[in-house]
């Protein structure tokens, strides 16, 4: 942990197919030669995955620049994965992390594996951390539970659904959380939700020792952070206009977790920056 | 890492100087002719490629399943593609910003695969660049175009209109308020109509406008599929609001081939069950009528089968989908 970053010249992202059993799972690796750590990035869940793209390949940019080598993928069924969204399960999602995160590793065991999520991305990675896979861990707004990512998200298409919708035609958020519960799928900003994700959600439970750093670093004797992501995180986290043509500033987000980050890998950041 | 699936190909395009990431969705070998057109499909802002709910995963998959291979690309600055995002994109997009970046894209693709030309499809924004392009561009050969707008974004951001438009939802006397104010735009409306004045308001987007007329009226087959309106009744706009939809259909005149819908229940970005099985349909047909190759018949079959047994596994529980199109406005040709 304790090598000095080796800054690339040239950039390289390669993008992929990793197959897994029924699917084959969409990833960029962004290569750095020599990396002084691997990094695997698990993104926030299904729509939340669009909103917050941009930031998030800056943020694998970002640290590539700093000899961090990058991996991101999409869960299966999402984005550019193979699969069918409601015929996937947390467990896979959680399966397929551990996948890439063991291929990560297995490019160079000596150099440190990082493991960093975003909302859901960050309870998987937790839930992988606590498995024993990696030796830093970085969440960014962690939920408690599953169920606690899915309902902003379900409030906010609810909102911006009853937009369009007058009289009778608009419902309650309420209204679809019990077709939920009674056995029906919904529709969420195009993808299905089903009754089992959604019973499933409430049992994706962060382990309690990642609650705070302080405890977690004493409980697993490695390196995590826990970062609340705030407004000036938007649309990494939910927020602001569903359309925000706004240009937005993310260096300082990016230099606080950097700096976290290269303390945590045991190197000065000051001398890569 | 592989970049080949069974039904997939990931490809990379240098063009205008940045380096741009798509995924190709393949026909099965079985489809493979000559003269064959592909479809390039540009997704709305902000989106990356795969588009609001994966909406253009699905259409691609299902267009290369009916055997036009269907191509999903970032645009500079977005999704996955190199290149610096203009400080106001949309701005930036809605004045033909990605114009010469799209038509390369799109003679690029030809090229490379071997094809007669592409139909480019565009949601929203993506419907904008695919018009400019299409006007610079010889390969392109057809537009689908989902929602366009014809009009500037507000230069003031709309928050407080926004936040009032929320309240009229909301609130029995907001609703009241938000009907009077729709009547007298819609008597402004009649003024203007009766002194002759049909031309767009001031923050039409008239370059676009004048692309649209030189591309419609010079005989480009064009699929315009549009969501209702917010308050509209029927396949009008809301009360007071200037009718672009009429207004263009005019403007393409009589030697035009575009075919406009209003689908029933699609929201603007097509992307709830009722707007992605209404695109894949329509645009199913149409490709079949307009662009037409050695082995449709055969795709068409298969698709028809592929199509019911999808019909019946995502519409189980609802009960509009024998009627996902309605109103269609102008056949022309």
């Amino acid at each position: 942990m304790g090598a000095q970053p080796h800054k690339p010249t040239v950039l390289v992202e390669r993008a992929g197919y990793f197959p897994v059993s029924g699917a084959h799972l969409y990833t960029v690796l962004h290569h750095v030669e020599k990396p002084v750590a691997r990094l695997l990035l698990a993104g926030s869940f299904a729509s939340e995955r669009h909103n917050s793209f941009g930031p998030w390949v800056l943020w694998a940019r970002y640290l590539a620049q700093r000899g961090v080598e990058v991996l991101r993928f999409d869960y299966r069924g999402v984005g550019e994965s193979e699969g069918v969204f409601e015929e996937a399960s947390f467990q896979q999602w959680s399966d397929d992390l551990v996948l890439l995160a063991n291929w990560l590793r297995s490019q160079s065991p000596e150099v440190p594996l990082v493991l960093n999520g975003l909302e859901i991305g960050a309870l998987l990675a937790g839930l992988a951390f606590d498995s024993g896979i990696g030796d830093v861990l970085l969440l960014w707004s962690p939920p408690a539970n599953a169920n606690l990512a899915l309902r902003p998200t379900l409030l906010k298409w609810v909102v911006a659904d009853q937009l369009f919708k007058f009289g009778d035609d608009r419902k309650p958020a309420t209204a679809y959380i019990r077709q939920m519960e009674e056995g029906s799928s919904i529709e969420v900003e195009g993808y299905r939700w089903s009754a089992k994700l959604w019973r499933e959600s409430f049992e994706v439970v962060l382990p309690s020792a990642l609650s705070d750093e302080t405890g977690a670093r004493a409980a697993y004797g490695k390196p995590v952070g826990v970062v609340k992501l705030g407004k000036e995180a938007i649309p990494l986290v939910k927020g602001g206009p569903a359309v925000a043509d706004i240009p937005r500033d993310f260096s300082s987000l990016f230099a606080k977790n950097w700096s976290w980050l290269s303390a945590a890998l045991a190197f000065d950041a000051g001398s890569n920056s | 890492m592989i970049q080949t699936t069974a039904t997939r190909e990931l490809f990379t395009v240098d063009c205008q100087g940045d380096t741009l990431c798509g995924t190709c969705h393949l026909p099965a070998k079985g489809l493979v002719g000559s003269n064959r057109i592909g479809i390039l499909l540009l997704a709305g802002f902000p989106m990356p490629r795969a588009a609001h709910g994966d909406a253009a995963v699905c259409w691609a998959t299902s267009f290369a399943e009916f055997g036009y291979p269907s191509f999903r690309v970032d645009l500079p600055g977005v999704g996955d593609s190199d290149g610096d995002v203009p400080a106001e994109l949309l701005k930036y997009i809605s004045a033909g910003g990605y114009e010469r970046v799209a038509a390369e894209l799109a003679e690029q693709i030809v090229a490379r695969h071997k094809l007669a030309g592409v139909v480019i499809l565009g949601q929203c924004s993506g419907a904008i660049t695919a018009m400019f392009a299409a006007a610079i561009s010889a390969k392109c050969r057809g537009l689908i175009l989902l929602d366009p707008p014809f009009h500037l974004p507000p230069a003031v951001r709309p928050t407080v209109k926004l936040a009032l438009f929320r309240w009229s939802t909301r609130s029995r006397i907001g609703g009241l308020l938000s009907n009077g104010y729709d009547h007298l735009k819609k008597l402004r409306m009649q003024v203007r109509m009766q002194a002759g004045k049909n031309a767009p308001p001031e923050n039409a987007n008239f370059p676009l406008l004048k692309r649209w007329k030189h591309l419609a009226s010079a005989g480009m087959p064009v699929l315009l599929l549009t969501a209702p309106e917010p308050k509209a009744t029927d396949t009008k706009p809301r009360a007071g609001k200037f009718d672009y939809l009429q207004y263009i259909l005019d403007l393409a005149g009589s030697r035009s081939r575009v075919e406009a819908r209003v689908v029933a229940g699609a929201n603007h970005t097509f992307s709830n069950p009722l707007g992605k099985a209404a695109v894949r349909e329509q645009v199913a047909d149409w490709m079949a009528t307009f662009f037409p190759f050695e082995r449709s018949a055969q795709a068409a079959e298969t698709l028809t089968q592929r199509a019911a047994s999808n019909i019946e596994t995502e519409f189980a529980h609802r009960h509009s989908i024998l009627a996902p199109v309605d109103a269609p406005l102008g056949v022309k040709g």
